[in-house]
């Protein structure tokens, strides 16, 4: 009985750790997707962990019988796939955040805390200290719209994360190609507030053939980093 | 390859299969734990990646190992060759088939307080392994090949059959389990 408890204890401090340890800053902003999923990931986890413990103590990997044959399928293939499919979910929600971005310290993290400092006048920190983007703001900044953009901003952070566990980048760190218009004018133009300033050359803008950073870049750079950490 | 040459004539091979399946879903999960508890770069990267390949493993382990016994529980006569000192199965395992010698011969050996015991040598035409069928008990010995020796292999379900279709082999194999039976017992 005893023993029982402490199990569901433990079973119920894993449940919750993870929201703990990655909890979101407001509570009127908890996301279902992170607060069920992270939940049941967990749960899955350490029931699948359970069982299999379970299994390779009592069975020592015989097949005796059913039981022991259907413990063994929860163990090593039910259950890890659940896992996988629940963290699947979860690798797609988190590698959103910012805090995400942020754990590749050496080459994130100064552009992160320029963003976050609310003395900066950086394009990155006036977005992020006036809310104009709720969160998420690395990435919805530097994702282009759409599935493509989804995909495209995907398969170029898997090889970031495969350069910076590699040290295989260099300084400065330099977009892969110029910031595209798109990314600024798929929240901002239209707006009448925009017409107003932009209504006479949008046709430009929308065409590329003038960048936003060649006006806005000048007053307020993207990023204000140090220039042998990044380049502008 | 190796690893299902050996699957055919080594059950113990099955059981460290599945035991190795059981270490890696045991990693897998605490790849996803890693993630749930620290999320970065590096282990989103691992766990999105080396997670899938290791439960991928886990799952071919499980499906390949269950066809196998599937295939011995159900063998008409399918032919294993043991070399000399390879073990055919050993005591306590769950038995799922029972063998007849094409040729050559094989030891039983009986594990008593951590020493073994040849109790019987058997030789071509006879059989053995047919207790564990009857009884559904786990195999009462080990049995050992002593040169190069050729087994027919006879899965559960088609041992059961036989017996059921042909009351003279039942007699003679009844007659030989109890024979055993004894001799086993008189042994210890």
């Amino acid at each position: 009985m005893r023993f029982q408890k402490l199990w569901l204890a433990v079973a119920v401090a894993l449940a919750t750790s993870p929201m703990r340890l990655y909890a979101q800053p407001s509570r009127f902003q908890q996301d279902p997707v992170e607060q069920y999923g992270a939940r049941v990931l967990t749960l899955v986890i350490v029931t699948g962990i359970a069982v299999v413990l379970y299994s390779l103590i009592r069975y020592r990997g015989r097949l005796t019988g059913p039981i022991s044959w259907a413990l063994l399928a929860l163990g090593v293939a039910i259950l890890p796939a659940l896992s996988s499919g629940f963290g699947t979910v979860l690798v797609f929600e988190r590698a959103e955040r910012v805090e995400f971005c942020e754990s590749c310290h050496l080459t994130m993290k100064a552009f992160v805390t320029d963003m976050k400092n609310p003395q900066s006048e950086s394009l990155a920190a006036i977005h992020f200290k006036n809310k104009y983007i709720p969160d998420d703001q690395c990435y919805v900044c530097h994702t282009s719209y759409g599935l493509f953009g989804t995909v495209q901003a995907k398969r170029e952070g898997m090889h970031d994360v495969f350069v910076y566990y590699t040290r295989t980048f260099k300084f400065p760190i330099k977009l892969r190609h110029p910031y595209p218009n798109n990314d600024c004018l798929k929240c901002h133009a239209e707006s009448v507030k925009w017409l107003g300033v932009h209504g006479d050359f949008k046709e430009d803008l929308f065409a590329g053939k003038t960048s936003c950073l060649e006006c806005h870049g000048q007053t307020n750079p993207a990023h204000n980093i140090p220039d042998e950490r990044a380049s502008r | 390859m190796n690893a299902i040459k050996k699957l055919d004539t080594d059950p113990v091979a099955s059981r460290r299969l599945l035991i190795a399946a059981q270490i890696l879903a045991l990693i897998a999960y605490g790849l996803g734990l890693q993630f749930l508890l620290r999320t970065t770069g590096g282990t989103v990267f691992v766990f999105s990646t080396l997670g899938p390949v290791l439960v991928g493993i886990c799952v071919l382990i499980l499906a390949g190992v269950t066809i196998h016994r599937f295939l011995r529980s159900h063998s008409l006569f399918s032919y294993e060759i043991f070399q000399p000192g390879e073990i055919v199965f050993q005591q306590g395992e769950q038995g799922d088939c029972a063998y007849f010698i094409n040729s050559g011969e094989v030891e039983v050996v009986v594990v008593e307080n951590g020493q073994e015991k040849v109790v019987a040598v058997l030789r071509e035409g006879q059989y053995f392994g047919e207790m564990a069928l009857i009884t559904s008990h786990p195999r009462n010995a080990t049995v050992r090949a002593v040169n190069a020796t050729k087994l027919a292999v006879l899965g559960k379900k088609n041992f059961l059959t036989m017996l059921n279709l042909m009351p003279s082999a039942r007699k003679d194999i009844m007659h030989t389990v109890t024979e055993r039976a004894m001799k086993t017992s008189a042994s210890q």
